[in-house]
């Protein structure tokens, strides 16, 4: 059987630094170290979940959780992020959907996708050298209708159970949820960051509390975190994959200036 | 929020799919008002195009930041400062 070696979380986003440089500098840090954690893990396959920015899904026709299938994926090269092609895993992937369907979870299978910066930064992240193929989720939560958290985190233990029973032996999975954390995009309240409503996320996820907060309804997290903190959700998926699993905080900046609270954090899955 | 009509978002989102309408639109943005099909209310708020008129009208977030985009003439020179990860590409592309 495959193991889920390591769960990571991580907000996807960076902006210039000018006035924040401090923080800029701690945030990057940050996830700097989150690269170098999973490449100790040696992971064969690295799952990204994240949400797209009606790039590649839209309002004609309303995908909230969805696999990016292909062999290899071009990024489309928004909010900075360079244009570059990363291997995907087909087996994997489609494998997963399958295993899900016998879930209940009907799963729509991505062939063509130019994975915008809600996949395309984490991926430089975790693996600049192109390493690692890498299987994307898409947890749309900006959809008028998101996935619930509940439902994510359901997800993340069949994503568990499919490593675990469809998977070669000795196969090492990292699974990273991206977003986040509270942001109000594009609404009167932009520029508010709701610190301590994420501090405490991260701090229930990393004491092995997260099924508590994939109880919150996709209202819930709305109203504390703005429609950007509904990105949480990925973190969710993620946490679902590693059950019960402990870890480490490992940054939090809450910046007005990038409109959001930006943080990261580890999960080590419980043998 | 109120969310907009779908006929407010099915401009956007066929714009975006359409390089030359975008070119079009930014200079001239009526005739693809009309396509569409918008109404007077519809139309004076995203001439207007501001935060608080897009969100008056229940665009979508990420649509809205993609009519801001939409209303730039092409040629016009990007923003200042090489983009949102230049700052960190070095260190971020560094194997």
């Amino acid at each position: 059987m495959g193991k889920i070696v390591g769960g990571f979380a991580t907000s996807h986003v960076l902006f210039p630094p000018n006035g924040v440089e401090d923080q800029a500098e701690r945030v990057l840090a940050g996830m700097l170290r989150i690269r170098e954690q999973i490449r100790a893990l040696k992971p064969d396959l690295i799952v990204l979940a994240g949400a797209d920015h009606l790039n590649n899904f839209n309002l004609a026709m309303q995908v909230t959780l969805a696999v990016g299938v292909a062999d290899a994926f071009t990024t489309l090269g928004d909010s900075g992020a360079p244009v570059v092609t990363f291997r995907g895993h087909r087996p994997f992937a489609e494998g997963f959907v399958r295993h899900a369907n016998r879930r209940d979870f009907e799963l729509v299978q991505m062939e063509e996708l130019r994975p915008d910066h809600g996949i395309a930064i984490p991926r430089l992240i975790v693996d600049p050298a192109n390493e690692v193929p890498v299987v994307p989720v898409y947890i749309n939560a900006n959809m008028p209708v998101p996935p619930s958290p509940g439902r994510c985190y359901r997800l993340g233990g069949v994503l568990k159970e499919f490593v675990e029973t469809g998977r070669p032996a000795d196969e090492r999975i990292v699974v990273v949820g991206t977003g986040g954390l509270s942001h109000w995009l594009c609404l009167p309240e932009q520029g508010k960051v709701a610190d301590a409503f994420d501090r405490d996320f991260i701090a229930r996820m990393v004491d092995g509390r997260s099924e508590e907060l994939a109880a919150l309804s996709a209202e819930d997290i709305l109203e504390a975190s703005g429609n950007g903190g509904l990105e949480l959700t990925a973190w969710l998926f993620m946490a679902g994959a590693v059950p019960k699993a402990r870890g480490e905080a490992i940054y939090y900046e809450p910046i007005p200036e990038w409109i959001s609270g930006m943080g990261g954090l580890r999960l080590s899955p419980v043998d | 929020m109120s969310t907009a009509p779908y006929r407010v978002h099915k401009l956007i989102q066929d714009l975006m799919k359409d390089p030359a309408g975008q070119a079009a639109f930014a200079r001239d943005p009526e005739p693809a008002f009309e396509a569409h099909g918008l109404i007077e209310t519809e139309k004076v708020l995203l001439r207007d195009g501001s935060p608080s008129a897009l969100d008056r009208l229940g665009v979508h977030p990420n649509l809205q930041m993609k009519y801001g985009r939409l209303r730039i003439l092409p040629g016009s020179p990007p923003p200042a400062g090489g983009g949102p990860l230049a700052a960190y590409l070095g260190r971020l592309e560094e194997r």
